[in-house]
């Protein structure tokens, strides 16, 4: 019994540190921007402060650009399936047993821990229109398979390269002042180069590793056996190692839905300003704006909230599905 | 194990106190110590260096890692904040003032004998001046004008501009010195940084807001010619790069730095600009002399149409935190600022111009030893009095209102949009956000009405 009174006393004292620092600067803040939520509250003086009830939510209901940037912030997520994918690919050809490989895993895990910044500053000198490498690439296969003088032949529209991060286009061609979508709006603009400079860092990031962790553990008796029984490379795949990541993969689904979902910033800070025309601002970069440039923290914690709960249920519904597809 | 995590514990608050003991102190042994949250270059340096050689009983130091209002509001509110900070618009001195951070120091100014009224450059008032009352010094003021490259204008046996001259003779040396290569435009007649747009609301005669500032009308036929003209002058005359060939320039950096590279490298024959842009101009002449070569430039006032003659206004002011512990010793960089030593070291530097007037005109400021070829030197100081602050309204937040004008314009300078629908929609927008301004700030609201119970009747 003394034993256990040490022990629980230690394990206070150690955890202490680490739960009042939850409590200040998480919990605490947390707690108070629900509360804050509620009120009209402005860093600007001039505003008194007053308790609003449910003011905010409603006004948020109402508030078209708040509809236009969640649309903005879903649009950006439709990269994360082909992130994922690409994680699996590519941990899967990095599992081999070739040599060299610990410098390919390095290679691949590199945009992970180069800042995010400089990342970002490369890739818009890559998306420039007019003097980028990705322009004029596309340029030269436009010329070298003369793509334009089939087109022509065949009745249809030259092709040119996009503008990336000036163009409000987009692929489903969403209207850029209301939700919907407008028939001028088709093609290729900004947001597209945010979700493939997205993709192409997830890609050999963190998911790549759990992938890779996950490959490890899929036991090699399995495996045997189903070729044993004549099951080729991609059945092996299909029905050893695909169910086996699959606890893996359902982690990864929910926290990619969650990162995406607060995700936007950086992107829309160092590239962008979250323009053009709004098309690259996602809720995080909403909050940021009402909260810090425009100094409605009252509006803007409501706004948080609304993303928190949005994360709640997408996360709520993931685990209902996904859990199904663990009992393998 | 525990003593694992105990001895952990206890090297880490064994380096706390050593990383506590040598930490640099806050100034220099008995001197006050003050913080300027300003951009780190040069110039600003020197201007520090001497602000210190003549107040020694000061310590100044730049912090350069916490510019941004957002950042220096929220610091201050919450007691971190800096003693000095700048202000490079009115939206944010209104903003700074609101918030309670910016300090009154109209009583401070007058009892050192400062005049601003009578000594500073108008085009900087609405940085440092709100409602009558004085809240900093500006550190210096400016007007646009154009610069124009010699070479490129010898070279096509063009004679250099002379100012005053309209948009339409503009227009002919324009077009005549932009040279296609195909498709591409080698070379442009005219650089303009869009955030200039404001100065083309202005010169067609039309304004941003009403008089008192409770209606945006931006969408005046005067306003919409304005930014038509701005749109045309890429679209139509395709004498300015669009926003594709312009961001080749926006990735090298803030304040203009691409379109001021762009305009050194001989990309464009004029651009428009302020006097600040020599700072950089003069740096790429010294390399061009190391390399045998020369960038030889010349200055005029800008062209109008007729008969606004006015160009774009601005300013940088320094503002005093109201709780800072320091803020009566930082009142004296203020009066610092105000001094010759300063002024002069401005005009020196050719870091915009000084922010007093007298200081202008002076032999020195026309003459600088140092770069006898520097002639132009009247011209930006002669267009000041041609200058016209941005306009803006108390009863919106500045950020807001550019997130909807900066949406509308984006869609005009991409030409996805006629100017007139983009402008109607702006003005739409803008006056609904000031309608919900007036909502939420009761102080806001008793002035509006008073502004507008004029006008029902």
């Amino acid at each position: 019994m003394k034993t256990r009174d040490t022990n629980l006393g230690a394990a206070v004292g150690f955890l202490a540190p680490n739960i009042l620092g939850f409590v200040i600067f998480t919990a605490g803040p947390l707690v108070f921007s629900l509360a804050v939520s509620f009120s009209n509250w402005n860093l600007q003086r001039t505003i008194p402060f007053q308790w609003n009830l449910l003011d905010n939510y409603i006004e948020l209901m109402h508030d078209k650009q708040f509809w236009l940037f969640f649309v903005n912030t879903v649009y950006l997520m439709l990269g994360m399936p082909i992130a994922i994918a690409g994680s699996l690919f590519l941990a899967v050809l990095l599992n081999q047993r070739l040599r060299g490989m610990v410098v390919y895993r390095t290679l691949f895990y590199l945009p992970s821990f180069t800042s995010g910044v400089a990342l970002m500053i490369l890739w818009k000198a890559l998306y420039n229109p007019d003097f980028g490498p990705i322009n004029a690439l596309l340029d030269w296969c436009l010329q070298a398979f003369r793509i334009n003088d089939i087109l022509q032949a065949l009745g249809c529209e030259a092709l040119s390269p996009p503008q990336w991060l000036l163009s409000t286009r987009n692929l489903l061609g969403l209207d850029v002042e209301s939700v919907g979508f407008a028939a001028g709006q088709r093609g290729v603009g900004a947001r597209e180069a945010l979700i493939i400079m997205g993709v192409w860092i997830a890609i050999g990031g963190n998911n790549m590793l759990l992938y890779l962790a996950a490959l490890t553990n899929v036991p090699q008796e399995l495996v045997e056996a189903a070729q044993i029984d004549g099951a080729g490379r991609w059945k092996v795949f299909r029905h050893v190692t695909w169910p086996q990541l699959a606890p893996t993969t359902f982690f990864i689904v929910v926290m990619s839905f969650i990162g995406s979902l607060q995700g936007g910033f950086d992107q829309a800070r160092v590239m962008t300003n979250g323009g053009p025309a709004g098309t690259t601002t996602t809720l995080a970069y909403y909050i940021y704006t009402k909260g810090f440039e425009e100094f409605q923290i009252g509006y803007a914690s409501a706004i948080a909230w609304i993303l928190f709960a949005l994360i709640f249920v997408i996360t709520l519904i993931n685990w209902k599905f996904g859990q199904k597809e663990l009992s393998y | 194990m525990k003593w694992v995590f105990v001895g952990a514990f206890l090297v880490l608050v064994a380096l706390s106190c050593v990383a506590w003991s040598i930490q640099p102190e806050a100034a220099a042994p008995g001197r006050i110590p003050l913080l300027w949250v300003s951009d780190d270059n040069p110039a600003r340096r020197e201007q520090i260096d001497l602000f210190v050689q003549l107040n020694p009983r000061f310590d100044l130091r730049l912090d350069p890692n916490n510019q941004g209002m957002e950042k220096v509001i929220v610091q201050s509110i919450a007691a971190v904040g800096p003693d000095l900070f700048d202000c490079y618009d009115g939206y944010q001195l209104s903003a700074y003032v609101k918030s309670g951070i910016a300090w009154d120091v109209t009583d401070q100014l007058k009892a050192a004998g400062i005049d601003y009224e009578k000594d500073v450059w108008a085009a900087g008032f609405p940085n440092f001046v709100l409602d009558g009352r004085v809240y900093g010094f500006p550190t210096n003021v400016s007007a646009n004008a154009i610069w124009y490259n010699k070479d490129i204008f010898d070279a096509a046996g063009i004679p250099y501009p002379k100012g005053p001259w309209s948009w339409d003779d503009f227009l002919t040396v324009a077009q005549k010195l932009t040279v296609r290569d195909g498709r591409r435009v080698r070379q442009f007649g005219l650089l303009c940084d869009w955030w200039n747009w404001r100065q083309f609301v202005m010169q067609w005669g039309g304004r941003i807001y009403s008089e008192d500032g409770t209606r945006c009308v931006i969408d005046t036929p005067e306003a919409i010619a304005g930014i038509q003209f701005l749109h045309d002058l890429m679209f139509v005359y395709r004498v300015m790069p669009t926003p594709a060939e312009e961001a080749a320039m926006s990735t090298a950096g803030g304040w203009g730095s691409g379109t001021i590279t762009y305009f050194a490298g001989g990309k464009s024959a004029m651009a428009i600009g302020g006097r600040w842009w020599l700072c950089t101009l003069r740096n790429v002449q010294q390399e061009r002399r190391k390399e045998g070569r020369q960038l030889r430039l010349g200055a005029v006032e800008g062209p109008h149409h007729p008969p606004y003659r006015v160009f774009r206004g601005y300013a940088r002011a320094t503002l005093v935190n109201k709780h800072s512990p320091h803020r009566e010793a930082a009142v004296e960089f203020l009066k610092y600022e105000a001094g010759q030593g300063y002024n002069d070291l401005i005009n020196r530097q050719a870091d915009a111009l000084a922010p007093m007037k007298r200081y202008c005109y002076t032999p020195e400021y026309l003459r600088n030893p140092e770069f006898p070829e520097e002639d132009y030197n009247a011209v930006w100081r002669d267009v000041m009095d041609y200058a016209g602050p941005d306009q803006i309204s108390p009863f919106i937040n500045g950020q807001a209102a550019s997130r909807i004008m900066e949406k509308q314009l984006d869609l005009v300078k991409n030409d996805q949009k006629p100017v007139p629908d983009a402008m109607r929609t702006a003005a739409r927008e803008v006056n609904e956000e000031i309608q919900k301004t007036l909502q939420r700030d009761p102080s806001l609201r008793a002035r509006y009405a008073e502004l507008t119970q004029g006008r029902k009747q």
